[in-house]
């Protein structure tokens, strides 16, 4: 076995990871990172979604949740985990989110103005801007039009993306590189402040003694056993798999929540045929919502895709699929999120994670809310069609469970921030009850559904904990410059 | 192309595979495929991996307005001539 030593060993490097490994190597501690998926190539990202969904996903995007309705859970792996393969959303955790976390979890210190300096350092690596209205492409005028015309709040989404130009294959791989994901921004800078990266690892156990962190055991693909000997862990390996790491270890279980409280923000999305043409791939796939609805847990945001992306999620069979494939150069899709009060629970079966969801009623009301509203706004843009994720003759007020055709792309929640040590995994400053130099930086810690995307909430609390560890404050941006770092989409 | 399909299949885990494999043998053969017309959710799955498959091939895509490999071949260029990773 060989072994190595480190001030701070992080075992993962997407969204939470490699943010801590930047800031923590840049502030002068030695730093080791496992990664257990590959270092991708941006110039073997071929647009292609079938082939890409093979290579840059875990489990070839196929990872399900058994309850009902099953759910589809694609999450990234390798160098940038998710951030790899998501659309660049980036949100600040919204006020009242905080204000919750402060009232039922006793997350006092994890206020807005506490956090600013963390969201804005986030902001200023990922170069985050909004979306210009060119850029955005027709998929989104369609939706910009049936907000306007039922006077919906809505507007363009803020990305991490630099000299974007539309190419519509975020989820895919982004051949311009243009996307920020923690692979070519804080990872690169990770590194060159002298950050050991590994990919390959599968890491085995948090090795803990004396009440306190001693380091990570790990295997190297090819390569054999390695040790890591450090008085600092961070536990970054994403929602799903973080519990199964320190479940492994015999660490977190005290409260009896590590793998529990598993919050989704379940989402479909529906179809609508136009008479313009769309090209729903042209443009960024995700560059507008529609936040109506917010307050009833219901957020509309963009989704679109290449052909093949479309023909795997349009609701129809047999000769309507076809007819309607025929004609997909007008076809648009906007995608439905639900901030959910459902929560599930993950555990080890065989070595792998067996994750459970069932969606509560609560949420199944959503989704019929949500369904009906999102056919009212095509209809308000002048779909001539529009197509529901849902079984022919099913209208969005009779929907069942297991009518609907969900997919989730935010896990949250499985190692619960909560200041109690009888109620969460972890505490506000995301070390472990009970265990001193062993932290979580993922999803994992986000102790309720969000209602926007995650990315950013990870990026900051990873950010603070790396300064935490350092010992100083984390220092104040200058805003952002006003333009958005973009051209027109081509 | 013939192989992406099998690629995506083959990186999914175990149950999943082989239920993705059975979906697509019954879906290719008309008992099999009479079978699954009764099982609407099995149906609709079979028939998008196909759909899927179908759409992936170049030819096809780029009679619907989509040019894979040109999308690739300008995030190259984009990305030398800006010396981006």
């Amino acid at each position: 076995m060989s072994s190595l030593q480190a001030d701070v060993c992080i075992v993962g490097a997407g969204a939470g990871g490699a943010v801590a490994a930047a800031e923590l190597a840049e502030g002068g501690a030695k730093v080791v990172v496992l990664e257990q998926g590959p270092r991708h190539d941006a110039d073997r990202f071929s647009a292609r979604p079938v082939e890409m969904m093979a290579r840059l996903y875990r489990d070839g995007a196929q990872v399900m949740t058994l309850g009902s309705p099953p759910i589809l859970l694609p999450l990234g792996r390798g160098i940038g985990g998710t951030t790899l393969v998501n659309s660049g959303t980036c949100f600040r955790t919204p006020a009242a989110v905080l204000e919750r976390w402060q009232c039922e979890y006793g997350l006092h210190e994890l206020t807005a103005e506490a956090l600013d300096p963390c969201f804005g350092r986030v902001e200023r690596a990922l170069s985050v801007a909004e979306v210009t209205p060119e850029l955005a492409g027709a998929n989104a005028a369609v939706a910009r039009r049936g907000a306007e015309a039922l006077g919906w709040s809505h507007g363009y989404l803020r990305r991490n993306a630099r000299g974007c130009v539309g190419s519509g294959v975020c989820a895919f791989g982004c051949p311009t590189s243009a996307k920020q994901h923690t692979g070519i921004t804080y990872v690169p800078r990770a590194q060159a402040a002298g950050a050991q990266i590994l990919t390959g690892a599968d890491v085995r156990r948090v090795l803990v003694g004396g009440g306190r962190a001693r380091g990570v055991q790990a295997r190297l693909e090819g390569k054999g056993r390695v040790e890591v000997r450090a008085p600092e862990v961070i536990v970054a390996a994403g929602t799903i798999h973080t519990p199964l790491l320190l479940q492994r270890s015999g660490l977190g279980s005290g409260s009896g929540q590590l793998g529990r409280n598993l919050a989704l923000h379940p989402a479909t999305a529906a179809f609508a045929r136009m008479d313009e043409t769309v090209d729903m791939a042209r443009g960024v796939p995700q560059s507008f919502y529609v936040d109506e609805f917010a307050p009833e847990g219901i957020m509309f945001e963009g989704v679109a895709g290449p052909p093949s992306y479309a023909a795997m999620s349009l609701p129809l069979t047999g000769a309507r699929h076809a007819e309607a494939m025929a004609d997909y150069r007008r076809l648009a899709q906007f995608g439905l999120m639900v901030s959910d009060s459902s929560r599930g629970s993950v555990r080890s079966l065989g070595g792998r994670p067996l994750i459970r969801y069932e969606l509560l009623e609560a949420d199944v009301a959503r989704f019929r809310a949500g369904l009906a509203h999102m056919r009212e706004l095509f209809a308000a843009a002048g779909a001539r069609e529009v197509y529901l994720p849902l079984p022919h003759g099913v209208q969005p007020e009779r929907a069942r469970a297991k009518d609907l055709k969900l997919m989730a792309f935010h896990p949250l929640g499985t190692a619960r921030a909560d200041a109690r040590p009888t109620h969460g995994v972890v505490d506000g400053r995301l070390q472990l009850h009970g265990v001193r130099g062993v932290h979580v930086a993922d999803g994992a810690v986000v102790p309720s559904s969000l209602g926007v995307n995650p990315q950013m909430t990870i990026m900051a609390l990873a950010t603070r904990l790396a300064f935490g560890l350092l010992g100083r404050g984390v220092p104040s941006e200058p805003p952002l410059p006003a333009e958005a770092a973009a051209r027109s989409p081509v | 192309m013939p192989g992406d399909l099998e690629r995506f299949i083959a990186a999914g885990p175990w149950p999943q595979r082989a239920g993705l494999r059975l979906l697509l043998a019954l879906a290719r053969r008309p008992r099999g495929a009479r079978l699954l017309s009764r099982l609407p959710p099995s149906d609709q799955l079979a028939g998008g991996l196909l759909a899927m498959k179908h759409f992936e091939d170049p030819a096809i895509a780029r009679s619907l307005g989509w040019d894979a490999d040109a999308v690739a071949a300008r995030g190259r260029a984009l990305r030398r001539e800006e010396g981006r990773p």
